[in-house]
């Protein structure tokens, strides 16, 4: 079969395009939001407005980022139903405990509030709509929590039993939500996720800064955007990223083998810098390789033994080794670049001269868009390690897709897709630079008819 | 424990009819209803606080019929697929209209969204009425409980069916009429000015349209699901609905004819809400029938999750009910009361201040 005719990788392909869009969003609203918190807070308690004009630029681009990650959001939940009604039949008694409580206790809460924290600051008073902020901010990350608790599941399934006819069904509610997997994939995610929000804070504050406009928020957006960048960049490769590599080493052997193409077992294993997998060969091409560290870095000392994919079945090699070794270097050698990056910029800072350096504030602004692809090569790390299983070491990929549904049908909804988001993206874009070029001292707070909740 | 769940959906998604489909009317009659730029944007302020919240109805909806009764979930989308997706996009749209509307206080770009937040709001009424129509139908389920709906096969309403046929697109038509005339009810009760007005008048004659293709549904559904309205007459819980759906009606009729707006609207509530209460109560334990052979349906028995998933899902779920309602209910104090064109106006002129 080739693969334009073959259900199950379109199947994939749609998920991953539309799920890999959808998350540009809501890791920004992620980051942004603990940020537009502690910018109210700071306001209310030095009644300094400046801090409080700072919240209300970035709740404006809050707002968009939002909408869009919500309407992007919706599709996907179906979606588990439409394309993979194997899996929901399969694990849909487990899987959907958290994504029903997603939308009870999280989406409930932001949808109510995020108006309010948009439009309805003038009619509140300046607690109550901090308190608004906070829940806005509680709702976005309780979201994150469930989705990242059913990802868990499906790389470290916990907490379930196997129903007489082979499907998965709850056994132990409690230890399904307190998967370790899922609390380790939280404080890592979570800390990328305020990587993008400082990366894009910091870099608008660039911007303004090498315009020469907005003098004082450029300043405060550069100060608070490379110190919660340097802070969060560091949590995302230790201890976070470090204890995520620790348990795909203990539960998911294979995978870190292909992440980085290893082919043979042995001790001392190098990480590679740079280097092409070449799978048909079984070898490595061009590698420039530390010694030593990948053992380190997996089990603690330079002499572990760590396996290559030849010590395993084929049958339970990741699917895709190449990509997935690429996007786990791009997101490893990024993580890097954003310590080494915000940490120059920190120490600057600190010292009162970072707005007279022009080329690293030219570096801020043009590194804003990385941590966005260093979060989608993250998951695309995770979700292309995981395969061939769906549910790990349970359950085929290939067995969760939808039967009924032919390659066809599924062809023309990913083109659907294509088009509509790339309108959305065009739009978003349009709207945000605009937000952008107008500046946070122009903002007034209130723009159409959505701005004005009485 | 599945029969508990299968109420809780109905009402979940009677929750979702009454307060979406209040939004999706409202969109519908959009343009036609506002005549003025500044009369649609008082329209779009009147749904403003809460139309998202009540789309999370659809989404936790979606969320319970995942996790109590999976089966019916992963049927009925992946058999459904082309329709879903088209829904879901229509979904995309119209929440992206309403979010930039007001981003530019130009005339040709609020036209466009308008015209799209219009369009996609009535569409989507179309296609939840389809929708609705095919669960009372029923699918062609085969032995294996597989379907696959093609959005049309010879356009009858028995065996290998297709998601569009004559009775399906009658009640698409109905759930529209319905819904515009719900909508044009809670906007002449949240507008004030001639736009209220308006309203008024076009729920005067949307509510005699939604008796007559009431009636004329009725007797369809009779033809094509023998026995459904027997098991109404047989069923406590559906008597009730049927009871929320006449005084839902009458309520409209008193409310209109004595011009106090919130009985009216209450009475439209009841009865969106009555319309998809009665038909769970009467389908019941069915969940998806089969129209190739009865004993290939879905019902919440063999479609349902294991119980002790069931049993917990029950202890938190009427938590988060209640948070959502606390939170919901602090909106609409604070934003309840009627929208006027005259603030609406001097938003506007504040909006398109242009900045130096």
């Amino acid at each position: 079969m080739t693969i334009s005719s073959d259900p199950v990788f379109w199947h994939r392909l749609q998920f991953a395009f539309t799920a890999t869009y959808h998350y540009i969003f809501p890791q920004l609203t992620m980051g942004l939001a603990p940020l537009i918190v502690l910018w109210k807070w700071r306001a209310i308690r030095s009644g300094d407005a400046r801090y409080a004009e700072a919240a209300r630029f970035w709740t404006r681009i809050f707002g968009l980022t939002f909408a869009v990650g919500v309407v992007t959001g919706i599709p996907l939940e179906f979606q588990f139903g439409t394309d993979w009604a194997g899996f929901s039949r399969y694990a849909g008694g487990v899987v959907g405990q958290t994504l029903a409580m997603e939308g009870m206790f999280a989406f409930f809460l932001e949808s109510a509030l995020v108006g309010t924290l948009v439009f309805g600051e003038a009619r509140l008073s300046r607690r109550a709509h901090f308190a608004v902020s906070v829940g806005v901010c509680a709702g976005s990350w309780l979201s994150a929590y469930f989705i990242l608790a059913t990802n868990a599941f499906m790389q470290h399934p916990v907490g379930f039993a196997i129903a007489p006819d082979g499907s998965l069904q709850l056994a132990d509610l409690g230890g399904y939500l307190m998967n370790s997997w899922a609390w380790s994939m939280l404080a890592h995610n979570q800390s990328a996720a305020l990587v993008s929000g400082a990366f894009v804070v910091a870099g608008t504050g660039a911007y303004y800064q090498l315009r020469g406009v907005h003098k004082w928020q450029a300043h405060m957006y550069l100060r608070w955007g490379v110190t919660l960048g340097l802070i969060a960049s560091v949590i995302v490769a230790f201890p976070t990223g470090d204890h995520q590599a620790k348990l795909v080493a203990r539960n998911q052997e294979v995978a870190l083998a292909a992440m980085e193409g290893r082919f043979n077992s042995g001790p001392m294993a190098p990480i590679t810098l740079i280097g092409q997998p070449n799978v048909v060969e079984r070898r490595l091409d061009n590698p420039i390789a530390l010694p030593g560290v990948l053992s380190f870095l997996a089990y603690g000392t330079f002499h572990a033994d760590v396996r290559g994919l030849t010590a395993f079945p084929e049958d339970t090699w990741p699917t895709s080794i190449e990509p997935l070794y690429y996007a786990f270097h791009i997101m490893a050698g990024l993580g890097t670049f954003f310590i080494a990056l915000m940490g120059l910029a920190t120490l600057d800072s600190w010292r009162g001269r970072l707005e007279a350096r022009r080329a690293l504030l030219w570096a801020l602004m043009l590194a804003l868009p990385f941590p966005f692809i260093a979060n989608a090569a993250g998951w695309m790390t995770a979700e292309m390690g995981r395969q061939p299983w769906l549910v790990y070491g349970l359950y085929r990929t290939r067995d969760g897709a939808s039967d009924v549904v032919s390659a066809g049908n599924t062809i023309f909804t990913l083109i659907g897709f294509c088009g509509l988001y790339l309108v959305l993206g065009l739009l978003y874009l349009y709207l945000v630079g605009r937000d952008v070029a107008r500046g946070p001292a122009h903002d007034v707070g209130a723009s159409g008819e959505l701005a004005v909740i009485e | 424990m599945t029969r508990a769940w299968y109420v809780l959906l109905a009402l979940m998604f009677a929750a979702f009819a009454v307060g979406e489909g209040w939004d999706f009317g409202t969109g519908a009659l959009h343009l036609l209803v506002a005549r003025s730029p500044a009369e649609r944007r008082q329209v779009v302020r009147a749904i403003a606080p809460l139309y998202s919240w009540n789309e999370v109805w659809l989404i936790a909806a979606g969320g319970v019929l995942f996790l109590a009764f999976p089966k019916v979930f992963a049927t009925a989308l992946s058999g459904y697929y082309l329709a879903v997706f088209l829904l879901l996009w229509c979904l995309v749209l119209r929440g992206i209209a309403l979010e930039v509307v007001g981003h530019l206080a130009d005339p040709m770009w609020q036209a466009f969204w308008d015209a799209v937040f219009a369009g996609s709001s009535a569409l989507l009424a179309l296609l939840f009425g389809a929708a609705f129509g095919n669960v009372l139908r029923g699918v062609p389920l085969g032995d294996d409980g597989r379907m696959f709906l093609p959005l049309f096969t010879d356009f009858g309403t028995r065996g290998r069916v297709g998601i569009l046929d004559w009775y399906t697109m009658s009640v698409a038509l109905f759930t529209l009429v319905l819904l515009a005339a719900h909508g044009a009810t809670g906007l002449a009760r949240r507008t004030g000015g001639p736009l209220e007005l308006r309203s008024q008048r076009y729920a005067k004659w949307l509510w005699p349209a939604v008796v007559i293709l009431l009636l004329v549904v009725s007797v369809e559904t009779g033809l094509v699901r023998p026995g459904f309205f027997a098991s109404i007459a047989q069923r406590p819980a559906a008597w009730l609905a049927v009871f929320a759906l006449a005084a839902g009606l009458f309520s409209v009729l008193l409310g209109m004819l004595r011009g106090r707006q919130s009985l009216a609207f209450a009475g439209s509530c009841l009865v969106v809400a009555g319309l998809v209460g009665g038909a769970a109560a009467s389908m019941y334990p069915e969940m998806l029938h089969s129209t190739l052979d009865p004993a290939n349906s879905i019902t919440a028995a063999n479609g349902a999750a294991d119980e002790h998933g069931l049993r917990m899902a029950l202890v938190w779920w009427p938590i988060a009910l209640v948070l959502s309602l606390g939170y919901a209910g602090y909106v609409a104090r604070r934003t309840g009361g009627k929208v006027y064109i005259e603030e609406t106006r001097a938003v506007i002129a504040l909006s398109s201040q242009r900045p130096e």
